[in-house]
């Protein structure tokens, strides 16, 4: 089976630092991808990497073969990577249903705009009665839900998730995790950003640990969990 | 660079102003310069308004017309000698500027740059429509604040009986003498704590702040104590020209004072004397194209901000430390 | 009853002349965070190219109009890709770009000055005669302005809500870098809103000379007021900025009624320092967290 993003060598930081340094990591088509690592050491810089927020230092990204490394964000999520960025980046003042609308923005996602609007609520029935709610005044699981959606209405080949727990309670965390985890089963290709390693271990095909800007260790899921002393070193857990 | 060793450029930049007149005693450049001099304070205290304190205000110029028409108008109406009406206006400047301080500095940087604009523009309006006469000299109806026409004859130094003719020399060395205190006052901020507080706020806002740096109170200080030389400078401005009028807010003057700041460099010590001299010599060579003038100065200052943004004096520091940081 | 009539007409005829300028400085300060201290020199370079146009070209006042928008458009770009996007990404931008306008400004006022002259002239784009009510005369002119501003700010509202490019420009408002992952290119977008808001100016210019005369500063004084307006409202607050652009109108049509023209700014201005003392973020405005 061919990748369907690879990595390769990426180097990238702010000013003189460096935060990545030389990553280097493929992803197969369908399912779920974690990359795991504690905070402060390069998981955000390197999906803003993908997504062409951050510009490459070094190295080349491709999605299904074709090179997409150095793009413009919009080029990038033409090309199909949708990157659903850490904490409520929504549009505070648009209604649910405009947030999702803009999630199809560029026009080829336009034109299936309202298939996968239904689709979105058949996954998210909430925002099905909330769509007419303005952004800012939903609950944080509601938000990170919008989130998802939002990112899904783009119909893109590879969605990226940044810490899509972050700062939600426990339960609420269940709820999201549950239906990443049904969109992964429905074929949706994942890559999910997060700090605890627990959340993920069932249910990624693939693990990858960053610590300091570089790509430590990867494998599945069972098999990180039967390594305490990698989640001891790396994850102090 | 030390607080003392700013102060010992600061006296050999003095003493050799001290001996120009000895060697040009031409009264166009002794005129010039005393102009020089005046726009030079107006300048060092815009700068620690604008660069150090962060505070983007545009009253500057209303302020320096508040000492020009205080002074005039403590001469006019009381007959006060002007060496009591300067230092009077300059403190009246202070209150003046400490209630649009109290007014406007606690909002965000943009709204404190229109309502300080907001409030020149309404100071100008009242004093230029105000048509009720409030005296009835020989001269014809004068209004309270002098309307368009503004004041003359409100009283000099009296250096004209002292030295005759020679009189300019003497404001030549008063606006020296306002300079060198000015530049004293600026160097005293920008090396002293009030200095350091506002680099702590500019370099780390969250834990300055945390420390009990209060940048209302740091920002409502510099803008009301800079506020003295500027209103003295305004004083000055109009016993040196025995007149003072409306035009003191005119945009064009604000805009070759501000090009000053941006082409020497905003913030830096020196900067702003520097731009002031480059730009009145610019201005002096450019006499004949008297007509773009504004454009020049536009085309200087939008040139500047977008390709310099540090000015001459900024760039060249950043050079230098660049070259030291590689040697 | 006729005052008061007298005083909706004009405050209204203001308000709706105040609210077409205030629109576009929203937008682009909504958009980019840029205070475009030359919107005065654009308003006044709309005016003079609509009246030569008109008087040296012989074009319909439709023409006119039309030439001065898409002159002050192309400048409103030229503003953008010259003053704005090279320092996008400076810690500064605000200050910067506040600093570069206000030198634009000067230079489009001057240039103005030199091709032109010093003097007033009249605004060709002017209806004569008048609507009588009561003993009230309502000049055809203000009914005009009055009727194009509304028609303006519908078109405008359809724009933000209904069309791509609006959700484009909202989503960059509320969310610089969701919008760029969302696939909107926000260069061009504010390419656009520039390029807009120039020609709101220019359209806001003609009507402003249509009541007095054309002046190469004409435009300081409304820029003035649209900003003052902006700042009640809460900057970037478009719709806010329309709400408030009519009620200064009005408030200025009162003071000057009751008071005389002289004080009229002085009290608006005295207003608008109260309501931000009283809210310093303006009227709509929400505050925003400061992240450190």
């Amino acid at each position: 089976m061919s990748a369907l993003l690879s990595l390769e060598n990426i180097t990238t930081g702010y000013g003189a630092q460096n935060v990545l340094h030389g990553v280097s990591l493929e992803i197969a088509e369908g399912g779920l991808t974690a990359i795991i690592g504690p905070n402060g050491h390069g998981k955000t810089t390197l999906l803003r990497a993908i997504s062409g927020l951050m510009p490459l230092r070094s190295g080349s990204i491709s999605l299904g073969g074709l090179s997409i490394g150095g793009l413009r964000p919009d080029e990038v999520v033409d090309a199909g990577i949708v990157h659903v960025p850490q904490g409520d980046m929504l549009f505070p003042e648009m209604t649910v249903l405009e947030n999702l609308q803009m999630g199809a923005y560029l026009p080829a996602a336009a034109a299936e705009a309202p298939r996968r609007l239904e689709q979105v609520f058949a996954l998210l029935p909430k925002l099905k009665d909330r769509r007419a709610q303005i952004a800012s005044t939903l609950s944080g699981g509601e938000r990170r839900m919008v989130g998802i959606g939002r990112g899904l209405m783009a119909g893109g080949r590879l969605l990226m998730l940044d810490e899509p727990s972050l700062g939600l309670a426990p339960i609420v965390i269940d709820q999201i995790y549950d239906v990443v985890s049904e969109l992964a089963a429905a074929g949706q290709s994942i890559l999910v950003v997060e700090e605890n390693a627990a959340r993920v271990a069932d249910k990624a095909a693939l693990i990858a640990l960053l610590d300091n800007g570089e790509l430590v260790w990867s494998g599945a899921g069972p098999e990180l969990m039967a390594r305490p002393e990698i989640l001891e070193t790396y994850l102090g857990a | 660079m030390s607080m003392r060793r700013d102060f010992i450029v600061g006296l050999v930049l003095i003493a050799l102003c001290a001996t120009l007149p000895l060697f040009i005693g031409m009264r166009y450049f002794v005129t010039q310069a005393t102009l020089f001099f005046i726009w030079g304070i107006v300048v060092l205290q815009w700068n620690l308004v604008l660069g150090v304190g962060g505070i983007f205000s545009l009253a500057q110029m209303a302020l320096f017309a508040v000492g020009a028409y205080a002074t005039a108008m403590f001469g006019y109406y009381f007959q006060m000698p002007m060496v009591l009406a300067m230092p009077l206006a300059a403190l009246l400047t202070v209150v003046v500027s400490t209630l649009v301080g109290l007014a406007c500095l606690r909002l965000k940087g943009p709204y404190v740059a229109l309502l300080t604009l907001a409030v020149a523009q309404v100071l100008y309006l009242l004093i230029v429509n105000d048509t009720e006469c409030f005296t009835n000299p020989p001269s014809g109806c004068m209004p309270l604040f002098g309307g368009v026409r503004g004041f003359t004859r409100f009283g000099d130094l009296g250096f004209r009986d002292l030295f005759g003719s020679k009189w300019y020399i003497a404001d030549y060395y008063v606006g020296l003498g306002l300079l060198a205190l000015a530049a004293a006052f600026s160097i005293a901020i920008i090396r002293g704590p009030m200095g350091l507080a506002f680099q702590a706020l500019r370099d780390n806002p969250g834990c300055a702040m945390a420390r009990g740096v209060s940048r209302f109170k740091y920002q409502l200080w510099v803008f009301a104590l800079s506020a003295f030389f500027t209103g003295l400078a305004g004083s000055f401005y109009a016993v040196h020209f025995a007149a003072v009028g409306p035009t003191a807010f005119s945009f064009s003057t604000l805009l070759f004072l501000l090009s000053m700041i941006v082409v020497g460099g905003m913030g830096t010590l020196w900067g702003p004397l520097l731009g002031a001299l480059l730009l009145m010599g610019a201005d002096e060579a450019m006499r004949e194209f008297g007509d773009w003038r504004d454009i020049g100065l536009g085309l200087l200052l939008a040139g500047f901000v977008i390709l310099l943004p540090k000015g001459v004096l900024g760039s060249l520091q950043a050079l230098v430390q660049k070259l030291r940081a590689k040697a | 009853m006729d005052v008061v009539i007298q005083i909706l007409a004009s405050g209204l005829t203001m308000g709706a002349m105040y609210a077409i300028s205030t629109i576009g400085l929203a937008l682009v300060y909504g958009s980019l965070n840029m205070l475009n201290m030359s919107h005065g020199a654009l308003l006044a370079l709309g005016g003079y190219v609509c009246y030569f146009a008109m008087s040296h070209l012989g074009l319909h006042p439709a023409l006119g109009l039309a030439a001065a928008m898409l002159v002050c458009g192309v400048v409103g770009l030229g503003i953008y890709y010259v003053a704005a996007q090279p320092m996008l990404k400076s810690a500064n931008f605000e200050t910067q770009i506040f600093i570069a306008t206000i030198g634009i400004g000067a230079i489009i006022e001057n240039v103005i000055l030199r091709l032109f002259g010093p003097q007033p002239t009249p605004q060709p784009l002017n209806l004569s005669g008048a609507v009588v009510i009561g003993t009230v005369h309502i000049p055809n002119q203000n009914l005009l302005i009055l009727g194009v501003a509304l028609a303006l700010m519908a078109a405008l509202a359809y724009l933000l809500q209904r069309t791509r490019l609006g959700r484009a420009i909202r989503a960059t408002a509320q969310n610089r870098e969701a919008a760029q992952l969302m696939g909107v290119r926000v260069g061009i977008v504010y390419a656009q809103v520039l390029a807009l808001s120039g020609a709101l100016a220019a359209i806001s210019g003609v009507m402003v000379s249509s009541l007095s005369s054309l002046l190469p500063n004409m435009g300081g004084d409304p820029m003035l007021k649209a900003f003052i307006i902006c700042v009640v409202a809460g900057l970037g607050n478009v719709y806010g900025a329309v709400g408030a652009a009519i009620v200064l109108g009005i408030l200025e049509a009162l003071a000057a009624y009751v008071l005389g023209v002289r004080y009229s700014f002085a009290i608006l201005l005295l207003l608008v320092i109260a309501v931000l003392i009283w809210r310093p973020y303006g009227l709509f405005g929400r505050r925003q967290v400061v992240r450190l």
